[in-house]
């Protein structure tokens, strides 16, 4: 029995002992303003930032000119801050600023990481309505056929003839400009049955062609005037004027003649010598805005044309 | 002793004739790419071999290149288009991921990718080096415009998908690391592919629709400058639509399902051809958009946001394009499935699943590119990425597409083009066909379109999702070189 309280004595006297050992290490270790602790750096054993933030953004202007999305491409950050320089910020990843009005932006986005680096990037942007050009606005040359048939010739024909029309004074009394010419009449372009396509096609058939050079992909107006003296419908499908815009330049008036027009208006209304009739047609420029006026008639009679326009559809 | 001097003349003898081939012949029993091209004609079956990468294996197997068949995975799926029959935002599988734009380094439908594409561009490099073996100039110029047309197309996919790649324009051995694993500039991929096209659309002729073309090659370059959007590249893509356009060769079928279901027709300009029934030639993506039919449960399921698009802007083209699930209709939520590429054209029964022969042997040919698309390429490059246009040429393209889709071509006609509504147009137009991602990068809505998107479903956008993380095992395999391949933003 003396034994065994013995040994209870030293057991609880070792546990006693480890315990106030235990509770002396706690109390030192946990208590910073023990002088020997005193030389640890709080970095101690801590790690580098090796990678810090680089912060990078590309600027997508959308379909509202005044609005930008901006696409993060910052690398090792975790936080970002956007200025957009018009005085609003975010903290999102991405960044949609709608700007007050045109102008030139700075702007800033900041990079952070958990480590408490930064860095930051700039980038202007410069917000301006995108602006139409103008159309060119060549005007067609001796389109009032006072010059006669110049400018007006194909520059070859094969197996045809460059006489472009003949020569006519029974043109529209009204000037080039729209307004009266208080005569009856003023010079204009006349076709007859021996310059006529169609069933008459022969090579001496005639056509007018003139090139012009207009904005690319632009809409235009093409106008001009025709007189048909009297349809007595002996001619397959009556007598007309064709007057086409072809897609291009073309050297010989053989390739013209079998091109696919951009546009082709017809003018069958027989109302008399002297009597013209005003088309307009809406035509859209090809991507080089290369074009060519190409003017030919079918009939058996006379045939006038006059005043020929191509300008800027607005 | 006496023949001794007769000895040693007979062995100094030897020494001179041993050097002959007679050691080192050629072995029959084996073929190389270093023995094999001798003729134009063997030059050609290993042209046909390139057409086969991008076909890719029938399989399910992840360790082979599946090319083509498994691309919806990283374009459509990406989009706002399609996503898993049961889109999840904690779905953290391959294509849970691509999904829900929450895409790992790790992904491997995004290595297989990359690793087929880039199979298509070594075995076009192979074609390109053996060109000496064609003696007639004509037919050599045709080849080394076809291998260059299918480089092209590799490279233009992925310079899309990944940014800047390694630039692999010849042959290279493994142990050039340099090559493999810098990556340069998209710009340098550009100039490459641009140049790679000038020389198909010169050398090539209008015989094929399942092999590349003059008119293909025309309608891809079109669309690299339209995408490369440089001054003066948008006028390119104008005059090479235009070309297609004038030669009068395709035409818009007037019912939409032909598109689809008539096999080489009048609008297709190149696609990718298989056969049905036959494993090696077959197709398997049409099976798996079907609800349990291929090796998943199914995928590219038609997301709502893309069916209320195409009620809204489809006019006759919806039943062609998506269909309710049948076997989500008798309850819980109803599916969409894709209905342009029924498997050999059989849509599977009352309940979408029950097919006579076997769905997943598919002979549906992949389309790269049809008419439409250059109708509406051409109203792009007139659009020159302007918010609007009234150019009469731009409107008449754009309307010969909705027309051919039951609108009225008067009534229905608008006095301006908007960039916003040739992108519906595309959208509905080309639903499920692989364009969606590229058009909203292309047109610069991705950002805007996509956070949306992701919102509303519970998604995660960055604008750094936009480009696909550069395979981890390309960047674990850079790591033995000297050249340690980079990773793309927002993927580290």
């Amino acid at each position: 029995m003396k034994t065994i309280s013995n040994l209870k004595k030293r057991v609880s006297g070792m546990c006693l002992g480890a315990l106030a050992l235990i509770a002396c290490i706690a109390v030192t270790s946990c208590d910073p303003t023990i002088d020997a602790l005193s030389y640890d750096l709080a970095e101690a054993n801590s790690k580098e930032d090796l990678k810090p933030p680089v912060a990078s953004f590309k600027a997508t202007v959308t379909a509202d000119y005044l609005t930008y999305t901006f696409a993060n491409t910052s690398s090792s950050a975790t936080d970002y801050v956007w200025n957009y320089g018009d005085g609003k910020t975010a903290t999102s990843l991405d960044g949609e600023n709608t700007f007050p009005a045109e102008g030139t932006y700075t702007v800033t986005l900041t990079a952070t990481d958990k480590l408490g680096k930064t860095n930051t990037y700039s980038s202007e942007v410069i917000v301006i309505e995108p602006e139409v050009p103008p159309a060119l606005n060549p005007g067609v040359i001796n389109g009032n056929f006072d010059d006669g048939t110049s400018n007006w010739k194909p520059n070859s024909f094969s197996g045809g003839t460059t006489n472009a029309f003949n020569a006519s004074s029974d043109g529209d009394p009204n000037n080039y400009d729209g307004t009266p010419s208080g005569a009856s009449k003023t010079p204009g372009a006349k076709w007859t049955s021996s310059t006529s396509a169609g069933p008459l096609l022969s090579s001496s058939t005639r056509y007018a062609y003139q090139e012009m050079k207009l904005s690319e992909n632009t809409n235009y107006i093409l106008e001009y005037s025709y007189a048909i003296k009297t349809d007595v419908a002996d001619i397959a499908g009556g007598d007309r004027v064709i007057v086409e815009i072809l897609d291009g330049w073309f050297n010989d008036g053989a390739d013209a003649v079998v091109s696919t027009p951009l546009v082709q208006t017809i003018g069958n209304e027989a109302n008399g010598k002297g009597n013209f009739k005003v088309v307009k047609q809406v035509f859209s420029t090809n991507a080089t805005g290369e074009i060519s006026i190409w003017i030919y008639a079918i009939t058996n009679d006379e045939l006038y044309v006059d005043n020929v326009k191509v300008y800027p559809a607005i | 002793m006496k023949y001794l001097k007769y000895i040693a003349i007979i062995l100094i003898g030897n020494v001179f004739v041993s050097c002959s081939d007679f050691l080192e012949p050629v072995p029959g029993s084996s073929i190389t790419t270093d023995n094999y091209y001798t003729t134009a004609e063997e030059l050609e079956t290993g042209l046909i071999g390139v057409y086969a990468a991008i076909k890719g294996i029938n399989s399910n197997d992840k360790d082979e290149n599946h090319g083509v068949q498994w691309e919806f995975y990283v374009t459509e799926m990406r989009s706002d288009n399609t996503s898993t029959k049961s889109p999840d935002s904690e779905d953290a599988s391959d294509a849970g991921q691509l999904e829900s734009l929450n895409v790992l380094p790790t992904n491997n439908f995004v290595n297989n990718y990359y690793t087929s594409f880039f199979q298509v561009i070594s075995r076009a490099n192979v074609i390109l080096a053996n060109l000496d073996v064609v003696e007639d100039s004509a037919k050599a110029k045709a080849i080394e415009g076809e291998a260059k047309f299918l480089r092209a197309y590799a490279y233009f996919n992925l310079v899309r998908l990944f940014g800047d790649l390694p630039l692999i324009d010849r042959i290279i051995a493994p142990s050039e690391t340099e090559i493999q694993f810098t990556r340069v500039g998209t710009n340098s991929i550009y100039e490459l592919i641009v140049a790679d096209l000038e020389t198909a659309v010169s050398g090539l002729n209008n015989t094929y629709t399942t092999r590349a073309s003059k008119p293909a090659a025309q309608a891809l370059l079109a669309k690299v400058y339209l995408t490369m959007a440089t001054p003066g590249s948008y006028l390119k893509a104008q005059l090479l639509c235009e070309e297609i356009i004038n030669s009068t060769k395709y035409s818009l079928k007037s019912n939409f399902h032909d598109v689809f279901y008539t096999e080489r027709n009048s609008e297709i300009i190149f696609a990718i051809g298989y056969n049905s029934g036959v494993q090696d030639n077959s197709q398997i993506f049409s099976a798996e958009w079907m609800n349990a039919v291929g090796n998943t449960s199914g995928v590219n399921y038609v997301t709502t946001n893309a069916v209320a698009a195409i009620d809204t802007y489809g006019g006759s083209r919806i039943s062609d394009s998506y269909r309710p699930d049948p076997l989500t209709l008798f309850g819980g939520t109803i599916r969409y499935q894709v209905t342009k590429y029924f498997p050999d054209g059989a849509s599977g029964g009352s309940d979408g699943q029950t097919f006579t022969g076997l769905p997943q042997l598919a002979g549906n040919d992949w389309i790269v590119l049809r008419y439409a698309d250059v109708l509406l390429m051409r109203a792009e490059a007139i659009l020159a990425g302007a918010i609007e246009t009234s150019n009469g040429n731009a409107i008449d393209s754009y309307m010969q597409v909705r027309v051919r889709a039951g609108f009225n071509a008067v009534t229905d006609r608008p006095s301006k083009l908007t960039k916003e509504a040739l992108l519906i147009e595309r959208r509905v137009e080309f639903a499920f066909e692989n364009q969606r991602m590229f058009d909203l990068i292309r047109f610069g809505a991705a950002q805007s379109v996509l956070s949306v998107f992701a919102d509303a479903n519970g998604f995660n956008f960055a604008s750094t999702d936009l480009l696909l993380p550069i395979p981890q095992n390309e960047i674990n395999l850079s790591r033995s070189s000297s050249t340690l391949m980079t990773q793309n933003p927002g993927y580290n």
